[in-house]
């Protein structure tokens, strides 16, 4: 399995870093550039941040809380600051930094990239496109656990698209994988790490993961389809509390609400953009009024079929990339394996009745 | 640090541009006309059925739909409904005030598709205002339309918009003019029960007849059906929906139906479209 991208993990360039010379690389990144980098956040979760010290670095770690998203579209964001008695704005600078993501999982990546895709098409938006610039991804292998099913959507663990680097984790230290130019320079740059011949042999073991959808990837478009009037919807929305948990934690959800600030002086103020979501009772709600989307089951229907549909069919890759953390993190503990599933078996019990 | 990166080049998508309101008109107890203008005699440029973004700082921003034609220069008017903060906002200026326009956004009507033919307008309540746009257009080039037919009905008399308007086309007999109120007050003359009530009784010339509908979400059901018992084809059919257009350049989410961005494809719909949107209406 994993063939193709596997095989093209093995015809790169590659050096060896033990794990001291890996924390020596970080430090000599963060002296290029400000370093983000998984870090440990409670017991057993994790966050994206930006480091001070090598030494916080987690190489091994399932997901972190929150996807990349929050460092291009932040949560919260100032669009312009505003005078109400002068009826003038200005806008803040947005920064363009060098930035370096170390310790990127394949399916975070591949998240962002969909993201790209929303703010360059149609009006391509400079808030979210100014902090895309300047910043390089160095990705990391990892081990699957119970929620993750990125391969069931397309994505191996070695999908190396967007990365110039890609740590894969031996017993003693990391084979460094040179994806592109960017990459080389870096490791040249660095100057350490023992250069590896291309016909040596590693133990360059792929990891299991297991299938948990029951069609290939390819088929998921033409189920949702099929499944706008399935019973499922009704009966997640029996579970589903509404919260947009869901919405806040997906790498692909980057919808937003708008909203002005006042202070007290009652002059200035500013208009903020901050993060909404659909499964949010109040999301297609007007003023005068009318919900557009007010059942739970419609809502549920709705974020699905932007991520397996809609904007599957326009942007051509399914919007899910199978990290796992609506489902980890649910207070309802639905599943999104077992929606989709039930989805599957919907679709194919109408197939079999028209067969009959 | 070389590397390839994303060129970004600085187009403002959320940054309004201050106009001034040249005049306000009381229409009813909840609407009022806004005649705005933009800085340096610029023109909005907008075509039937669009909307602009009208902010007030401190007060926020909402989708506005214009209505005025486009052949009325050099400013544009907006009928406002106070319904939320923003249009209560807005109820408390007067001319000379200034605010905040974004837009125009949407795809509007599609003119061409009128031209030549018998035209129908069917507007409930405050569907008038986007559809005024339409019919002033219209007005403007009577020459290049065929019969102009205007149905209009209101929850009641109090509501009624364009008052003045209405007296003109009333008497206008280039304009076949039909108007009802769901519930009539003491003064009231006209046809009273709701505007579906007013299809049947219309002599048209289906096949050549182009029919532009606008109204609450619950009347296009019913309008739809009476157009159809009239034989209308469903492609002569143009609806404009209501959706929260929060950011006007399909980035925000909230406007979406289905698969489709309204401020992108819409809020102006023909209607075989419409079918294959299962939450559209």
């Amino acid at each position: 399995m994993n063939q193709n991208n596997f095989t093209s993990l093995r015809q790169l360039k590659k050096v060896f870093f033990d794990e001291r010379t890996t924390r020596g690389f970080i430090s000599f990144l963060s002296d290029r550039a400000k370093v983000i980098a998984p870090c440990k956040k409670g017991e057993n979760s994790y966050s994206f941040e930006y480091i001070q010290n090598p030494d916080e670095v987690v190489f091994d770690y399932p997901r972190t809380i929150q996807p990349l998203k929050k460092f291009f579209l932040p949560p919260r964001e100032t669009l312009f600051n505003f005078n109400t008695r002068e009826n003038s704005f200005s806008e803040p600078d947005i920064e363009s930094e060098d930035r370096i993501f170390f310790g990127v999982h394949a399916y975070e990546l591949q998240g962002l990239l969909r993201l790209d895709h929303c703010f360059e098409e149609g009006h391509p938006e400079y808030n979210y496109l100014r902090r895309r610039e300047n910043t390089l991804f160095i990705g990391i292998s990892y081990t699957p656990d119970d929620w993750h099913f990125s391969r069931s959507v397309g994505i191996e663990i070695e999908k190396l698209e967007g990365f110039c680097l890609y740590f894969e984790p031996l017993d003693s230290g990391f084979l460094v994988f040179i994806v592109n130019e960017a990459g080389k320079n870096l490791v040249e740059l660095f100057g350490k790490g023992a250069e590896i011949d291309n016909d040596e042999n590693f133990a360059l073991v792929e990891k299991n993961f297991r299938v948990k959808i029951k069609f290939h990837h390819n088929r998921l478009p033409q189920v949702f389809e099929n499944v706008y009037y399935s019973k499922v919807w009704e009966e997640i929305s029996r579970k589903c509390l509404g919260c947009g948990t869901c919405n806040l934690l997906c790498p692909t959800c980057y919808c937003f609400d708008v909203r002005d600030e006042i202070e007290l002086d009652a002059t200035t103020g500013k208009r903020e953009r901050f993060w909404d979501g659909c499964m949010l009772n109040s999301f297609a709600l007007v003023a005068g009024g009318e919900n557009f989307r007010d059942p739970l089951s419609s809502r549920t229907r709705h974020r699905l079929h932007r991520k397996f549909k809609y904007l599957a069919d326009s942007a051509g890759d399914l919007f899910c990339v199978g990290c796992g953390r609506c489902s980890k993190y649910c207070p309802a503990k639905i599943n999104i394996i077992d929606i989709i599933n039930d989805l599957i078996g919907d679709f194919a019990g109408q197939q079999k009745r028209v067969l009959i | 640090m070389e590397v390839e990166t994303i060129v970004t080049e600085k187009k403002e998508l959320y940054t309004p541009t201050i106009s001034e309101i040249v005049a306000v008109e009381t229409l009813t107890e909840t609407e009022k006309l806004f005649e705005i203008a933009l800085p340096g005699g610029e023109m909005l440029n907008h075509k039937p059925g669009q909307f602009v973004e009208v902010s007030i700082f401190g007060f926020g921003e909402a989708p506005i739909s214009i209505c005025s034609s486009p052949t009325d220069l050099p400013t544009f008017k907006l009928t406002v409904r106070r319904v939320g903060r923003l249009t209560a906002g807005m109820h408390r200026l007067k001319e000379g005030d200034r605010l905040g326009i974004r837009g125009p956004f949407g795809n509007g009507f599609d003119v061409e598709a009128f031209k030549g033919r018998d035209v129908l307008f069917v507007a409930g309540g405050i569907g008038l205002a986007p559809l005024k746009s339409l019919i002033d257009y219209t007005l403007a080039k009577r020459d290049e339309f065929r019969r102009v037919i205007i149905v209009y009905g209101t929850k009641n008399p109090a509501e009624i918009l364009f008052k003045q308007d209405i007296e003109i086309w009333q008497q206008d007999r280039d304009i076949e003019f039909h108007m009802t109120v769901d519930r009539a007050d003491a003064g009231w003359q006209g046809n009273t029960g709701v505007i579906t009530t007013l299809i049947p009784g219309l002599n048209l010339d289906a096949p050549e007849t182009a029919v532009a509908v606008v109204g609450p979400p619950v009347m296009y059901k019913f309008v739809l059906m009476s157009l159809k018992s009239k034989r209308i084809p469903d492609e002569n059919i143009f609806m404009s929906l209501e959706r929260r257009m929060k950011c006007g350049v399909g980035k925000c989410g909230h406007c979406q139906i289905n698969s489709v961005y309204v401020c992108q494809c819409g809020p102006v719909f023909n209607y075989p479209f419409v079918r294959s949107l299962e939450e559209a209406i």
